[in-house]
């Protein structure tokens, strides 16, 4: 494509060609067929050569705040120079760049490569893709432009930020609570061997002993002790109302970084964790214990969007049954615009469970992006303090969790209610 | 975890010390310099070439010089600066000389702090001022201080002013003059667009109104006065300059295709480097530093000079083989037809004329575009690379 250049110089020329015609004069003609001329010849080289491009990242899942390392290797991989190359790397304009820069000019000989190293900052938890990466070969003098695409992409994910959670804070009032892994002389689910029984349609393949099929000839399989652990249930408010406040400090926000800290402090202790999200609809992730089901969590926890309005009672409705009698429930949520919740706490308390409601303070929150009168925010205040007492008063415990407030401080209301 | 992108440790840093992209450093690279000194050059041939074309004998500044001197009297610039006395284009030697010394001293200015510049402006603005009234003052007001008498100005204190105002006038024709060579030296060394923008206009614009003023019903108005300008013969005389062994253009034909590729050459040089040098500035000081954003600025620095090189030869020589593309298409004519019409056409005045020449010009051009569609240029392109380039030595991986 032309630039504009080009085109006042082509236009120039054809100009000065007409006009010295018309009063015949030889040097604007030539002065015009000159410029021609140079438009001609330059048109001769265009393009570029055969780019190859290869990008490196120092991890492909991090954690919010982190910083993420960039190489991106460019190859000419033909016989000719890739001429007045600019390279940029397209990135998500969540992230910000820390250091170096993610575009380079350059003009590479055959076979020869560049590296572009940059540094970026990933201040936004979520699922992102580096790339394409765009190419606008440029003539010499600025004749020509065209843009390309390699589309070469680098999926990352950036996982919420884990907080340190100090054990003291979650001690739970009933006996054996939270104390991690114990084997149970039943069979079940766990690590430590129970005892042999035959095969039946359904067994993972994984459990047979083949030692046992060959000495006996039929299929058989181990049966380990089930391990009784803790099953913990989290479920996380991501409906629409959690986007208030700024893009860094809402709600959602808050509610990822405490189910993320929560849920890597139950598992480091062997416990069983279960992640229900809701707001369009409801995700729910099985109670389940590992480095596996951490990074299920993490992963789904990245990906939350604030949209939706689903009701905490539709979610308790749907899940109860399946939550194992007398487990914790946190329930993370501002309580905001949802009036069944303290029916769903008084039914989840109903059924035998510990619930404890972490509530980030979302007056406090938008009062991060807008003014709002005194009394009017004395007045919102004191009918959140209300509903957190109603909740509190239906046998949960409630925190109220400030937008400036660490987690662990938060967590260490829990005695005051 | 975070910190400083380092240097690739794969690259070599010449002479033990790292090369940066920092202007300081910049502007002393080879490929800069020689840049601008091409630049530079092309800017003084390209002038040089205007003035014998059109300027020289004809309305040159010592024309305007005796003119004023036969008018107020003698200028008080000496001749041997101005260039009166000599002949053809060594009129324009010295006054080159010094727009290249005022242009330099310009670019030079640019670079001081703006403290420093305000002082050498209001430092020039007092001597100009003193240069100009500074002999009335001191000979007018202490003559009123000892008569004790206020007056004006007698006669013979007021042409105590001639003298500087001949020679401010003078000065401010030989700037006009070498307006193109001042500003362009200001703009190449001083990295200014404008001025090599001004430059240029003021040379188009000088081309523009002579080639109005020297068009027949014109230059019959413009009497004695349009008698002495040059204007170049619309008829082609027969070519005597050429390439290998074939005539292609007149020599006038090749001063004025010089003008224009030695404008192109000027213009592009001059803003290659104010491009790349802003580019380098607009980059963070990591990259700067980073051995990687050296070597591609020498790879783009290189590719600019050999395209200048290369691009603007063929596009004089192209030009050339264009001009002289009609005497081929009468060639062919006459050869090839041999009737006594195709005779006719041959021997047409109007083929020889400029309508007939720019045609088959445009002809000629119009093929060659059309090359771009026949012939693999890349693939040309690529050959000649790969038969002159060395293969760099393979890259060692680094590994986070």
């Amino acid at each position: 494509m032309w630039t504009r250049k080009a085109s006042f110089t082509f236009t120039g020329g054809i100009a000065l060609i007409l006009i010295g015609m018309m009063i015949t004069n030889n040097q604007m003609m030539i002065l015009g067929l000159t410029l021609i001329t140079f438009i001609v010849v330059n048109s001769w080289v265009s393009g570029h050569g055969d780019i190859e491009v290869q990008r490196t990242l120092s991890a492909d899942n991090l954690y919010k705040g982190d910083d993420l390392y960039v190489e991106l290797l460019v190859t000419n991989r033909s016989n000719r120079r890739t001429q007045l190359l600019d390279v940029y790397d397209n990135i998500p304009h969540e992230m910000k760049l820390r250091s170096g820069l993610n575009q380079m000019r350059l003009n590479l000989r055959p076979g020869e490569s560049a590296r572009i190293r940059y540094v970026l900052r990933c201040p936004l938890r979520g699922h992102y893709s580096i790339g394409p990466v765009s190419l606008r070969v440029r003539n010499t003098f600025n004749l020509g432009v065209e843009d390309m695409y390699v589309d070469h992409h680098s999926d990352i994910v950036i996982f919420p930020q884990i907080k340190e959670v100090e054990e003291a804070f979650l001690r739970s009032r009933t006996p054996k609570m939270y104390t991690g892994a114990t084997t149970l002389r039943t069979p079940g689910q766990g690590s430590e061997f129970y005892s042999l029984r035959e095969y039946v349609p359904g067994d993972p393949f994984k459990n047979i002993n083949w030692k046992a099929f060959a000495r006996t000839g039929d299929l058989m399989v181990n049966e380990k002790c089930r391990d009784a652990v803790t099953d913990l249930y989290i479920l996380l408010d991501s409906r629409d109302v959690a986007r208030i406040g700024t893009v860094l400090k809402n709600p959602l926000e808050m509610g990822t970084v405490s189910a993320a800290s929560l849920a890597a402090f139950f598992l480091k202790r062997r416990d069983s964790v279960a992640l229900g999200i809701y707001g369009d609809g409801l995700a729910y992730l099985p109670p389940d214990t590992g480095d596996k089901q951490y990074f299920k969590i993490l992963s789904s926890l990245a990906g939350v969007k604030p949209e939706g309005s689903m009701p905490l009672q539709a979610v308790t409705n749907s899940l109860s049954g399946r939550f194992s009698r007398g487990s914790p429930v946190f329930v993370i949520s501002s309580c905001e615009g949802d009036g069944t919740v303290p029916a769903a706490v008084r039914d989840l308390v109903g059924r035998g469970h510990e619930v404890t409601v972490l509530s980030p303070s979302s007056i406090d929150f938008e009062r991060l992006v807008s003014r709002i009168p005194r009394m009017s925010y004395e007045v919102l205040k004191l009918e959140r303090q209300n509903r957190l007492t109603t909740l509190a008063g239906s046998g949960a415990q409630v925190i109220d969790w400030m937008p400036d407030m660490d987690l662990s401080q938060a967590i260490m209301q829990v005695r005051g209610f | 975890m975070a910190g400083e992108v380092d240097p690739q440790s794969d690259v070599s840093l010449m002479g033990g010390r790292a090369r940066t992209l920092h202007l300081k450093a910049l502007r002393k690279q080879w490929q800069i310099i020689t840049l601008q000194v091409v630049s530079t050059i092309a800017l003084v041939w390209m002038y040089l070439e205007v003035v014998s074309t059109y300027v020289v004998n004809s309305i040159d500044h010592t024309m305007l010089f005796d003119s004023l001197e036969s008018l107020v009297g003698e200028v008080p610039i000496g001749d041997w600066l101005i260039g009166s006395g000599r002949t053809g284009l060594a009129r324009f030697y010295v006054p080159i000389v010094l727009g290249l010394g005022l242009g330099g001293s310009m670019a030079l200015m640019a670079f001081q702090s703006p403290r420093v510049q305000q002082r050498i402006k209001l430092g020039f603005i007092v001597t100009l001022m003193v240069l100009l009234i500074g002999r009335l003052v001191l000979t007018w007001i202490p003559s009123m201080l000892f008569s004790w008498d206020l007056r004006a100005p007698s006669e013979s204190e007021l042409k105590t002013l001639e003298w500087p105002l001949l020679m401010i006038l003078s000065l401010i024709i030989l700037f006009i003059y070498l307006l193109p060579v001042i500003m362009g030296t200001r703009g190449i060394w001083g990295l200014s667009r404008r001025s090599i923008g001004w430059a240029i206009g003021f040379t188009l614009l000088f081309l523009g109104i002579h080639a109005i003023l020297t068009f027949p019903l014109i230059k019959t108005q413009l009497g004695d006065w349009g008698s002495n300008l040059i204007s170049l013969e619309s008829q082609v005389s027969d070519p005597t300059v050429g390439i290998f062994g074939f005539d292609l253009v007149t020599p006038e034909q090749f001063s004025l295709i010089l003008i224009a590729v030695l404008i192109m050459v000027f213009q592009e040089s001059g803003f290659g480097v104010i491009r790349y040098l802003e580019y380098a500035y607009r980059l963070p000081e990591s990259c700067k530093r980073d051995p990687e954003y050296v070597r591609q600025m020498d790879n783009v620095l290189n590719g600019h000079l050999r395209h200048t090189a290369g691009f603007l030869t063929v596009t004089g020589l192209v030009t050339m083989i264009a001009l002289g593309f009609h005497s081929v298409l009468l060639e062919v004519v006459r050869t090839s037809t041999g009737s006594q019409w195709a005779a006719q056409v041959s021997e047409s005045i109007e083929l020889s004329l400029t309508y007939g020449l720019v045609i088959s010009a445009l002809l000629f051009l119009s093929l060659v575009a059309l090359l771009r569609f026949f012939v693999p240029w890349q693939r040309v392109w690529g050959l000649i690379e790969s038969m002159t380039n060395k293969q760099p030595e393979p890259v060692k991986e680094k590994e986070f």
